[in-house]
């Protein structure tokens, strides 16, 4: 069964400039018990798709169209007081810094406990007993929960956060770059632990990062977004192995890897679309190597390639081409040229 | 590349004295927190050294002396077979001219008040160069470096007009406009998104392959310091643990830490079991240092004589150095640490 299901979804931010469309028509399924990464570079709308499940937009941004199903229930409809219920509760957040989501005058424990009373019959006791015992699946000292932010390490707060994100069992949780302020060897366990958790647990998770490998490493689906759109939608083994969505193939590229000697690594040449103006075809087009021009008139629909595969160009077919190509250095070296030579034209 | 050190560290120390309240002020007891604790390196000429580590190891603070940014408690340093310390305002000027420094974060690096030509222009005034056509100039030949093609179109633009991987550009081509023999980088790219990570990578490498920069990159990610570094060096508290070629070192670490610190980087291969070495993640409080080996309260092969190691630095393989006391044979995971 889905316990997420996510329908035509558009997302606009009203600036004193002019509408920005973060998010333009996504649509997906999250099942029960599965792990989704979502990935893509800055202003992709990952955050913001994020942010939505949660309704926890900023003031300006507005959800304009579609739904999104929440075992069944669309939380687009939902009141300001129904959602709070959910909150924690059923979907919980892992927020990116854990210096800026603690709150420095409570002791830790204080937090959790009242996180869980919010949205529970639990006693003070019974909340406090509750908190012991996540802070020790989370591999924190039960004393810790008297500590104060600033008396822990960063290492220490963002566990404090996951510990908080999972007092109330939630069917679903939400972790944006959970990991990314930390040293290596930290990220590395705290990882572990939020995978170990959520598969005890059986919660399905959103995981959102910039950094492709730790979703081939703790995903079972892999969504890359790109310009508020969904490029491609994958199973990670699969996705990994053969990617189709000329953009992925540029992501493949641009990674190093501690593993490999000698390849070259090749970047995408340009920026991401500017989403406050309007957008004709495909998203990705300008810095796309093989674009037509029906790429540049026709935006291209999601369609499936392989099972539960979905890619969002013109040319499946042409994929094995495309591959070969995009292995190439001038491949990427003519769409720089083209952009000069397009930015030379305009001025 | 020669083998001719352009930079030569000995013995270098730097350390911050703490107060901690009121009866330290009136205290003679001075606390210190070992920020660098007797290292020695050299980088010679036209190479590019890594510089990784936690936060903490002391990384950064090593790359900020190295541009004169913060002084040195103890320790010598030569620059290109003179006295790096020499405080004469010559000297000084002269070295400024020589060594630059490009920071982490592209959006407070660039004076938001200064268009691109005047951001550039700016060290080429400073150190006499008065005529404006040579001037603007000598800014269109470094933005071309640097990338920033077409520069005629860059050069009247203030720093919100870029995105994050052009104002990157710009402090590169700041940083290489006075020519410059010595470049640290701290952490590049990591503001960077990822598909314009590699462009600033390659530029890097092409500038040390084109014009022979020799450069310190600092930066806590082993897969960029791999594409990137002929050599790498591995901090840990204020000291070097491990020193030797960049994929040497990470294909067959020597040291402990290395060894951890390689089994926790994610790989994007789903195939691919990584096997980790687990350790307590809390690095020990850096003022109450443990007795002998630093890592040793982590260190999964630890024995009793790691209390008496002082940090020197062996070499295990072929110009590969390692401040452990064992060799790779001898190290023995001890079972309780692992599971």
């Amino acid at each position: 069964m889905n316990l997420l299901e996510v329908r035509n979804l558009d997302i606009d931010y009203v600036t004193q400039e002019g509408t920005l469309k973060a998010i333009s028509d996504v649509s997906f399924d999250l099942k029960q018990g599965e792990s989704i990464g979502l990935v893509g570079e800055s202003g992709c709308g990952k955050t913001t798709l994020a942010k939505s499940i949660m309704r926890l937009l900023p003031k300006n941004g507005v959800i304009s169209k579609g739904e999104m199903l929440f075992k069944g229930e669309d939380i687009v409809k939902k009141s300001k007081e129904e959602v709070r219920k959910l909150r924690l509760k059923e979907i919980a957040m892992i927020s990116q810094s854990a210096m800026n989501a603690l709150n420095p005058v409570y002791t830790v424990g204080d937090q959790l406990i009242e996180g869980i009373r919010a949205h529970s019959n639990a006693t003070k006791e019974e909340a406090a007993k509750r908190a012991e015992e996540v802070f020790k699946i989370i591999g924190l000292e039960a004393k810790r929960l008297k500590s104060y932010p600033h008396q822990m390490s960063g290492g220490m707060k963002q566990r404090a956060i996951i510990a908080m994100a999972l007092t109330l069992n939630p069917s679903l949780i939400i972790a944006d770059e959970p990991t990314t302020a930390l040293d290596v060897v930290v990220q590395d366990k705290i990882l572990n632990q939020i995978i170990e958790i959520q598969k005890q647990i059986n919660s399905s998770m959103v995981f959102i990062t910039h950094d492709i490998s730790v979703v081939s490493e703790i995903c079972e689906t892999i969504i890359v977004m790109y310009g508020g759109k969904i490029m491609e939608k994958a199973n990670t083994k699969v996705f990994f192995k053969a990617p189709y969505h000329p953009y992925s193939l540029g992501l493949q590229n641009a990674f190093p890897s501690i593993k490999e000697i000698g390849e070259e690594l090749i970047s995408i040449p340009g920026s991401p679309p500017n989403l406050m103006k309007e957008q004709n075809g495909c998203r990705f087009q300008e810095r796309c190597p093989f674009r037509t021009e029906l790429c540049q008139k026709e935006l291209p629909e999601l369609k499936e390639v392989g099972e539960e595969h979905l890619i969002a160009c013109h040319y499946p077919e042409k994929v094995n081409e495309f591959r070969e190509d995009a292995k190439k250095r001038e491949t990427w070296e003519g769409v720089r040229n083209r952009l000069i030579e397009e930015s030379v034209g305009e001025a | 590349m020669s083998n001719e050190p352009l930079i030569k560290v000995e013995n270098l120390k730097k350390y911050y004295t703490v107060n901690k309240g009121i009866k330290d002020i009136f205290s003679k007891e001075k606390t210190y927190v070992k920020a660098i604790d007797d290292i020695s390196f050299v980088i010679n000429k036209g190479e590019i050294l890594g510089l990784a580590g936690e936060s903490g190891s002391g990384k950064t603070t090593t790359g900020e002396i190295l541009v004169r940014l913060q002084d040195t408690t103890e320790g010598e340093i030569t620059f290109d077979g003179h006295d790096f310390m020499t405080k004469s305002k010559e000297e000084e000027k002269r070295f400024r001219k020589e060594v630059q420094m490009i920071f982490q974060d592209p959006y407070e690096t660039l004076n938001p008040r200064f268009t691109i030509l005047e951001t550039i222009a700016e060290p080429l005034k400073i150190h006499g160069m008065k005529d404006k056509d040579k001037i603007y100039d000598r800014v269109i030949e470094v933005l071309e470096i640097a990338e920033l093609k077409p520069a005629e179109q860059y050069v009247f633009r203030y720093p919100h007009e870029l995105s994050g991987g052009q104002r990157q550009r710009v402090a590169i081509a700041r940083g290489i406009v006075m020519d410059p023999k010595f470049l640290v980088a701290d952490e590049p790219v990591s503001m960077l998104d990822v598909s314009i990570r590699a462009d600033i990578l390659n530029l890097l490498k092409r500038l040390r392959n084109e014009m022979g920069l020799t450069m310190l990159y600092v930066s806590h990610d082993l897969s960029t310091i791999k594409y990137l570094c002929d050599r790498i060096a591995i901090m840990y508290l204020g000291k070097i643990v491990e020193i030797g070629d960049a994929n040497e070192v990470i294909d067959h670490p020597q040291h402990p830490y290395t060894k951890v610190l390689l089994s926790a980087v994610p790989v994007a291969n789903p195939d691919h079991k990584r096997e980790r070495i687990e350790i307590d993640d809390e690095v020990p409080d850096q003022i109450n240092l443990p007795e002998g080996c630093r890592f040793s309260p982590r260190c999964p092969f630890v024995t009793e004589a790691c209390k008496k190691c002082d940090h020197t630095l062996v070499e295990r393989r072929d110009k590969q150095w390692s401040a452990c006391i064992y060799s790779d044979e001898e190290l023995i995971l001890k079972p309780s640490t692992n599971q």
